[in-house]
């Protein structure tokens, strides 16, 4: 149990909340306040993380550089997806997004040449040469952490993640507070009395995919970042459902609801691989890891009924009619 | 008096039924003209086709000379003209008073560059905004409910709604769907009053869908008679109601 009283654990588990806090915020945009059914949001993710690793490695680019040009790639990516499918009636939207997230796996999976394929972005640069992309990124973190006088990595990671979630948090929180704002809430309420009263619904919805697909790019980097080495295999939709359960979980259309889900995800599925006592060990360990699922699963069933709203959502404006 | 609005040989085809089967009349500018005809005459489809949330099969429709028959719904909006629906389509889950600050027009702040390039001009346009979004509730007497939410409405209240939203819109030419339908008689006086005197004060012109024969009769200055997606007579009520066709396409030949 000495894992439990580790610091050093539980600074990684706020930083992969923080992670999922941006990824879900780019859903809440695009679900919350836009009603686009998003199912693949990962590959705005991989396509971040991908550019980024690539202009590094390949293409010898600062970080500086690099970072940004893969949010702009993500941010291409959800205008190109939304570009044909967005006239799609909402249920056809969401089978072609979870295509799209698969095509971007699959792609960085055969594109050996580029992204380095099944062996992930250790293979990017010349063969024999295990490449790096986060050189960059490791000077500035231990310039912050000198700063800040920080003994751990870790929890200079957290403070880094975490102020780059409460900044994009605040700024998408005003964003939806403007008269923009309004009129996304109104597309997603009714687009043809959008559209009656003049407003370009579907200019509206491509902005709020790209948005939240360039949001995704942002969470790409710092998943890059955290973990030092990516392959296609973490960019399995899995993820994006994770996003999904955040969402149900922290409220819908709520942009504060967001870090709160991402947050009890997070614990939740943390602690419980610490369920080492029975019944749970009469599971084989390995088989244990779904046990986590299923009680995410039963909160989110349990919250359904008696909470239909999440954690922070708001009751009035899911009944009326 | 000119016309404000020509439809010239509209067709609206599904597949093999053509709801909307040559239909061709105009409206007068500042007029009242009521639609009328039995059900699955085509008013429905063809207000649908004027808006822009249908595109004709064939025919033009030409609005203060303009044609726009090809334009997308939210361009004939912006052009001027402004529907409402049978059942009002107010956006319960925004308050009152957003649903009329929503019908702001070349609002700086609804587009993303405007809210970081011209944050001022899109504050000073909220302010006029909500200036007029309050004149309007009060005249159609929904000041006292501005900030709930539109879903706690009656239907009759809906209806004030979102002809108070339509007005924010500064439309030329506005397309009723049915606006007494589903509004207790009581609110039904006031809703026509309001109409009348709106035209009246702004010039505005309606096309009014209705199957309330006593508001139509009373409300437009001249009636189009639809039936099987042709026009069969148009004319003033008292014209109208003299037509023998008029009569027998609501009731039937054998009567």
């Amino acid at each position: 149990m000495s894992i439990l009283a580790s610091g050093g654990f539980w600074a990684f588990v706020g930083v992969v909340a923080g992670i999922y806090t941006i990824l879900s915020l780019g859903l809440q945009v695009q679900f919350g306040f836009a009603g686009l059914l998003n199912f693949g949001q990962v590959g705005f993710m991989a396509l971040g993380a991908y550019t980024m690793a690539i202009l590094v490695v390949k293409e010898g680019w600062s970080m500086w550089l690099a970072a940004p040009l893969g949010v702009v790639a993500a941010a291409v990516g959800g205008l190109l997806l939304g570009l044909p499918t967005l006239r799609l009636r909402a249920d056809y939207f969401a089978i072609v997004t979870i295509a799209f997230s698969e095509i971007i796996r699959y792609v960085a999976t055969n594109e050996t040449s580029l992204t380095g394929g099944t062996q992930g972005t250790i293979a990017l640069g010349p063969i024999g040469t295990a490449s790096q992309y986060n050189g960059g990124w490791s000077t500035f973190q231990t310039y912050v952490q000198r700063t800040l006088g920080f003994s751990s990595a870790d929890a200079t990671m957290l403070v880094i993640v975490w102020a780059v979630a409460v900044v994009l948090l605040t700024l998408t929180w005003l964003a939806l507070r403007t008269p923009w704002g309004r009129v996304l809430r109104a597309v997603r309420d009714d687009e043809d009395a959008a559209a009656s009263l003049g407003k370009n619904v579907f200019a509206y919805k491509l902005q709020a995919l790209a948005l939240g697909a360039a949001l995704a790019g942002v969470a790409g980097l710092f998943y890059a970042w955290e973990f030092s080495f990516f392959s296609p295999d973490d960019f399995e939709p899995l993820l994006t459902f994770f996003a999904w359960m955040i969402l149900l979980l922290g409220g819908i259309g709520r942009v504060w609801a967001v870090p709160v889900g991402a947050l009890v995800f997070g614990f939740i599925f943390a602690g419980t691989r610490f369920l080492n006592f029975a019944p749970f060990t009469w599971v084989a360990s390995d088989e244990r890891a779904y046990i986590r699922l299923i009680i995410i699963g039963l909160i989110i069933l349990v919250l359904v009924v008696l909470r239909p709203q999440g954690l922070l959502g708001n009751r009035r404006e899911m009944v009326l009619e | 008096m000119s016309a404000i609005l020509e439809v010239e040989n509209v067709v609206r085809a599904f597949g093999a039924i053509r709801a909307v089967d040559g239909a061709t009349f105009t409206v007068e500018e500042h007029s009242v003209t009521g639609l009328i005809g039995p059900n699955g005459a085509g008013k429905t489809t063809l207000f649908a086709t004027i808006a822009g949330s249908l595109k004709p099969s064939s025919g033009r429709i030409v609005f203060s000379g303009r044609r726009i028959d090809r334009k997308p719904a939210y361009r004939v909006a912006r052009a001027g003209v402004v529907r409402t629906y049978q059942a009002a389509r107010v956006l319960t889950r925004m308050s009152v008073l957003d649903n009329l600050l929503l019908a702001s027009k070349d609002h700086p702040g609804e587009g993303l560059t405007g809210i970081v390039l011209r944050p001022r001009a899109s504050r000073d346009h909220e302010r006029r905004t909500r200036a007029r979004a309050l004149e309007l509730l009060a005249l159609v007497g929904l000041d006292s409910h501005a900030h709930a939410y539109a879903g706690t409405l009656s239907g009759g209240q809906r209806k004030l709604l979102d002809l108070a939203r339509v007005l924010m819109l500064e439309p030329s030419l506005v397309l009723l769907d049915e606006p007494m339908a589903g509004v207790a008689p009581t609110l039904r006086i006031e809703l026509l009053e309001h109409i009348l005197a709106v035209r009246r004060e702004l010039g505005i012109t309606f096309l009014v869908v209705e199957h309330d024969l006593d508001f139509v009769m009373q409300a437009a200055d001249r009636v189009v008679v639809m039936n099987e997606g042709r026009v069969l007579a148009i004319g003033t009520p008292a014209e109208v109601r003299a037509n023998e066709q008029v009569v027998d396409a609501y009731l039937g030949t054998a009567h």
